[in-house]
């Protein structure tokens, strides 16, 4: 019997006023496997990422994640998903513990505590646990994003340039979180544009250009040569 | 015949002399290029041309209209009495202007930016720069607007006709010179600030001048102290055919005022932002989920998460704290009586909106998209985001309230409750408004600067004046009622006024439950 993806996206259209930022985009992702999503700037994968997380409702076509309709039960899609955005995603004036707290409660999460810590400590950010996230370097927001993704062990994990401007400390621990995502059966869908880094994490690429999905392969057949040419 | 050391000291001076003129020329060419670059990005244009001839017509309005009201015409007692209150204490009003410049700069960290700290990074802005560009947003401020029209209407009631235009060439000079003293006093504040324990040293002087003000005003010398001040000598000689002297001398002294604080902006911006800093690096240890009695703890943490969001910001604790003590200090020491104590819960509730208030979501900043990953109803963040904004402004307009019930005493029952429908309907009214523009037009800013705004100055300068004008109508109203001999009366008036705006309210957030619309606003506020 097949099991029945945990992404599924068919001819997904996200339109901001004039402008279409996705056209027409497919694509399946399983639970238990880890999928990098790449493509030049502008190629519709941080706004297909956002639909895939409830933040942004799809214009027209299907989006079911782990079982919940994008377009009707986005609540639904927000419960069972982990998402670390492409930029900022931290309230700047809260703690990182103020945000792990509210994710946490707001999860229904019982003992979410020392995994909290420990994923602080895993990603060095255990000593700055209780000050405000305004002060923080960037590489330093995007591994509190990381942690904040990924602490409830969500269905499907969503990281979003999660490598931008991270230290290689935080580049290892991150690719921890896949692997220990992947190894409980969760989906991930990683963006980014360090392809090297895709493949390492991820056994599966999709290429996105213009809006549209180009093509899809097991990321060790995406050579260097492969990938440019499909960004051109 | 000159010595060679003569010529020397000629030509180093005369080099000194150029350098620094050079230095403003440069000063305003730069601060014109920044004001063209943020012209340019005005959104609406032709609602910015709008707004900045209302204001223009405001205050011509302002300047003449009340010239043709002759209080002997009522023969009434309480207006013979009120229209020599404010003859007496036109000095006052004058000295109250300057107050208030100093307190606009002083709360501001000097003064309003033209471009923010992170757009400013990457160029090369001169504290001179920075200097001009603070007071030529000065006037953008609901306070400063509100005394500068307050001013020239009190001149034109108390002025003769014939002396009208020379009384209100000195308002505007004086409001020049008051707007210039103030920027250098809060520019050399912000320096005290930023130096090691300023922070200390400012909120203990700032203590003791308000301490000194209510001792002198509860030994009864408070008048004759504000009655001796140089003011005094203004308003009189303006309504005198002495008024060109005032206004040489008095655009004189905005012109020093003006040289003089880019000394102390270059000192103060040369200095790490400590207060921020330490706010930005400031531990806050773990707390509880909070277990509400009432209400649902999802709620609650919500609460929580934005009321940190507000007072961990210096720039809104400073202004929420400001706005909370200063009308009611005004109210304390000036002796307002409840007449003219009605106006100002809907100018507080309307200055504490426009801190945050009229792009509430920027709260969140970047942080918005996380925000919006929750797994919490749409309908509980717009409560309690609605709910925290609504605090603040009851807040800072009850302060006022208090401080006036201090110094007035309990009003008659008609007052009373006049005063009391006035507050609710304000707080509403400035509620529903300002949630309704925060969903429509959001903007993406970083508040962590005391100098920052919610929103671009045109449309800052936009939602004053309307927020202002709103209340004051409002507040003009309820003030007539007073008049009547029915208690009941201001309270059944505030029935349909809290009705249309709570429909406004619940319009605006069904729009922000639309998914597509709340996508746009968060994608917006958090500029991705």
């Amino acid at each position: 019997m097949t099991q029945t993806p945990a992404v599924v996206v068919r001819d997904l259209h996200v339109r901001f006023g004039d402008v279409e930022a996705v056209s027409g985009v497919d694509l399946t992702a399983d639970s238990g496997r880890a999928t990098a999503l790449l493509g030049r700037n502008g190629a519709g994968k941080s706004t297909t990422m956002k639909v895939l997380a409830g933040v942004v409702p799809p214009t027209s076509g299907a989006v079911t994640v782990a079982g919940h309709d994008a377009a009707t039960d986005a609540l639904g899609v927000k419960r069972v998903v982990g998402y670390c955005p492409d930029v900022g995603g931290l309230v700047p004036r809260a703690t990182p513990w103020e945000h792990l707290q509210l994710s946490a409660r707001l999860r229904r999460m019982g003992d979410w505590e020392q995994r909290g810590r420990d994923l602080l400590e895993r990603f060095e950010l255990g000593d700055v646990a209780h000050r405000v996230v305004g002060g923080f370097s960037h590489g330093m927001s995007r591994r509190l994003s990381v942690v904040l993704a990924a602490l409830h062990e969500p269905a499907v994990l969503l990281l979003d340039e999660p490598f931008d401007g991270v230290d290689p400390l935080g580049v290892e621990a991150t690719l921890e979180v896949v692997a220990d995502a992947r190894a409980r059966g969760a989906c991930v869908l990683l963006s980014t544009h360090l392809r090297d880094l895709a493949l390492e994490a991820c056994g599966e690429a999709i290429v996105l250009r213009g809006g549209n999905r180009v093509a899809a392969m097991e990321a060790a057949e995406l050579t260097g040569e492969a990938y440019r040419a499909l960004l051109d | 015949m000159p010595s060679s050391t003569d010529i020397r000291t000629d030509i180093r001076t005369d080099t000194r002399t150029d350098a620094r003129l050079d230095t403003w020329l440069d000063a305003a060419r730069d601060t014109g290029h920044l004001v063209a670059f943020r012209a340019r990005t005005v959104r609406r244009r032709r609602a910015g041309a709008v707004g900045v001839v209302v204001v223009l017509a405001l205050s011509l309005v302002f300047a003449v209209a009340p010239s043709g009201f002759d209080p002997a015409s009522v023969d009434s007692p309480t207006v013979a009495r009120a229209f020599a209150s404010i003859r007496g204490n036109l000095g006052a009003t004058f000295a109250g202007f300057l107050l208030l410049a100093v307190a606009a700069s002083v709360g501001s960290g000097g003064g309003r930016e033209l471009l923010s700290r992170s757009e400013a990074a990457v160029h090369p802005i001169s504290p001179v720069t920075e200097h001009l560009g603070a007071l030529l947003l000065a006037p953008l401020n609901l306070a400063w607007l509100v005394q500068m029209w307050g001013l020239l209407a009190i001149t034109a009631l108390v002025a003769s006709p014939e002396h009208l235009l020379g009384a209100q060439f000195v308002v505007l000079a004086w409001v020049l010179a008051a707007t210039a003293f103030g920027q250098a006093v809060g520019w050399a504040v912000e320096g005290v600030r930023r130096t090691a324990r300023g922070v200390l040293a400012v909120r203990v002087v700032g203590g003791l001048v308000v301490a000194t003000l209510v001792g002198l005003h509860l030994a009864g010398h408070l008048g004759r102290v504000v009655g001796a001040l140089p003011t005094t000598w203004v308003a009189a000689t303006a309504q005198t055919s002495g008024w060109p002297l005032a206004v040489l001398v008095l655009l004189g002294l905005a012109a020093v005022g003006v040289v003089v604080g880019a000394r102390p902006a270059a000192w103060a911006l040369g200095l790490p932002p400590r207060e921020e800093l330490r706010v930005q690096s400031g531990v806050h240890e773990a707390r509880p989920a909070p277990e509400p009695r009432w209400g649902s703890p999802d709620r609650a943490l919500l609460r929580r998460l934005d009321r940190g969001s507000v007072w961990r910001s210096v720039g809104m604790r400073r202004g929420l704290l400001t706005l909370g003590l200063g009308p009611g200090l005004v109210a304390l020491v000036a002796g307002l009586e409840w007449g003219s104590v009605m106006l100002l819960p809907g100018l507080t509730a309307s200055g504490a909106a426009l801190l945050f208030g009229v792009n509430a979501w920027c709260l969140d900043g970047k942080g918005m998209v996380w925000r919006e990953t929750l797994p919490v109803s749409a309908a509980d963040v717009f409560d309690v985001r609605a709910l925290v904004v609504a605090e603040c402004m009851a807040l800072c307009s009850g302060v006022t309230v208090v401080l006036a019930l201090l110094r007035n005493g309990l009003p008659p029952l008609v007052t009373g409750v006049a005063v009391l429908s006035c507050w609710l309907v304000v707080v509403v009214q400035v509620l529903a408004i300002v949630m309704t523009w925060s969903i429509r037009s959001p903007y993406s800013v970083d508040l962590s600067s005391p100098r920052a705004t919610p929103a671009p100055h045109a449309a800052m300068a936009g939602y004053a004046g309307r927020l202002s004008l709103v209340t004051t109508l409002t507040a003009m109203l309820f003030t007539g009622l007073t008049v009547l001999p029915w208690a009941w009366v201001p309270a059944v008036v505030a029935v349909p006024f809290v009705a249309w705006s709570s429909r406004r309210l619940v319009r605006a957030r069904r729009r922000w439950l639309a998914d597509d619309e709340r996508a746009r606003v968060v994608l917006t506020v958090a500029a991705v």
